[in-house]
């Protein structure tokens, strides 16, 4: 318990969590959310108050604490939200449109990787990513057991990170 | 790097097919575990381009599978001899006797429309498609649209949207709901009328029912 708040470095909940807290935010409220990234500010300042003021006790990991202080920020977000709405904001399509135009360059890198994997792993990303079949219908219709097309998704995911590294 | 049973809900929590409790346990241990926060991260980039870049990516996929569909009608012609080419044509003008003149006269389960407050439903025989929501006029182009499970297994559902009559978007899905993509969210517009309707299959592609089409309306900001 007391070893979670001794742990404690405020940097590290920049460079640490800031990501991950992002990635959460938008995944509820999508990047088209103008203010996405304002919420996701509050986040980390409400989280570093909180741990100056002592509220972080180390009953629970700093993972969970930060997560808790973001699941409760989202909520409040999105009930604001839905009084200027009427509706909810409803579950964020994915791909979020908007993130694929963050970064052009490596995305036009990795579509040509993907363009270089051999067929049978490029015919698994085809068919469970893009086509979106469950493990089970892409196993059936390539002869392959469910636990091998798991293996060449993550074979291709490797194949991929060393094509655009090299 | 310690290898983490939660990698496998990966795919499903980026593609919303986890159920809410399953959902927050994993958003909670990525929060907890830096190697599935990195796997997820890498995981939603690869799916985001293959989903954005698809078209071109794939072409020699769309190719074979265009290829698959020849060789299966040369293979069904090739298979046949004469005499069973004569016995599927019997079988053929058989069927559509029954097709037209016994079918019709028997007595059948006529759909019953009915709605109520918060559904519209359509009936056939045993099976029904209720669509939850939208089914008023909204404010907002809401993203999910939804409906009730069938009680069957592996139903596959297909989701129209239609603008004035012209199929806007469609979609084949297992689950009960789809999220409308941005690009065909930024299609409908203010003022505009739309309607969507969902169709049930079995896995044999044959349909097992049709939802009523649900008109709405997204209203004009004031």
């Amino acid at each position: 318990m007391e070893k979670n708040k001794k742990e404690i470095n405020l940097e590290e909940i920049h460079t640490k969590y800031r990501p991950i807290v992002s990635f959460r935010v938008r995944k509820s409220l999508g990047s088209f959310t103008p203010d996405w990234e304002d919420v996701v500010d509050e986040i980390i300042i409400n989280v570093i108050e909180k741990i100056k003021k002592g509220e972080f006790r180390g009953e629970s990991s700093i993972g969970t604490f930060i997560f808790t202080i973001t699941s409760r920020r989202i909520i409040d977000h999105i009930r604001k939200k839905s009084k200027v709405l009427k509706h909810a904001p409803e579950p964020v399509a994915f791909p979020d449109p908007h993130l694929q135009i963050e970064n052009k360059e490596r995305a036009e890198l990795m579509a040509e990787a993907i363009r270089k994997l051999k067929p049978k792993y490029r015919e698994v990303l085809y068919l469970y990513y893009y086509k979106e079949l469950s493990r089970e219908e892409v196993a059936q219709k390539l002869g392959i057991t469910s636990r091998r097309v798991s293996e060449r998704v993550n074979y291709s995911q490797k194949l991929l990170k060393k094509l655009i590294t090299k | 790097m310690k290898k983490c049973n939660s990698k496998v809900q990966i795919d499903d929590y980026l593609f919303n097919r986890l159920d809410e409790d399953k959902k927050e346990e994993f958003e909670k241990h990525y929060f907890n575990c830096p190697s599935c926060f990195k796997k997820m991260a890498e995981r939603n980039e690869l799916i985001a381009i293959v989903k954005s870049k698809g078209q071109t990516i794939f072409k020699d996929e769309y190719i074979a599978e265009a290829a698959k569909g020849e060789t299966w009608l040369e293979k069904i012609t090739s298979f046949l001899t004469p005499r069973q080419w004569a016995l599927s044509t019997v079988s053929a003008a058989l069927l559509l006797v029954a097709i037209f003149y016994v079918i019709p006269n028997l007595k059948t389960t006529t759909p019953q429309f009915y709605i109520n407050e918060d559904a519209f439903t359509v009936r056939t025989a045993n099976n029904k498609i209720t669509l939850i929501s939208p089914i008023i006029d909204m404010k907002t182009v809401q993203s999910k649209f939804e409906w009730v499970k069938l009680e069957r297994e592996n139903v596959e559902y297909k989701v129209y949207i239609y603008d004035n009559g012209d199929m806007l978007w469609s979609k084949i899905t297992k689950e009960n709901f789809v999220v409308l993509p941005e690009h065909v969210k930024l299609r409908m517009t203010a003022g505009e009328k739309y309607s969507w309707q969902v169709k049930a299959f079995s896995p044999e592609g044959t349909i097992i029912s049709i939802s009523g089409e649900v008109r709405f309306k997204i209203q004009k900001s004031e």
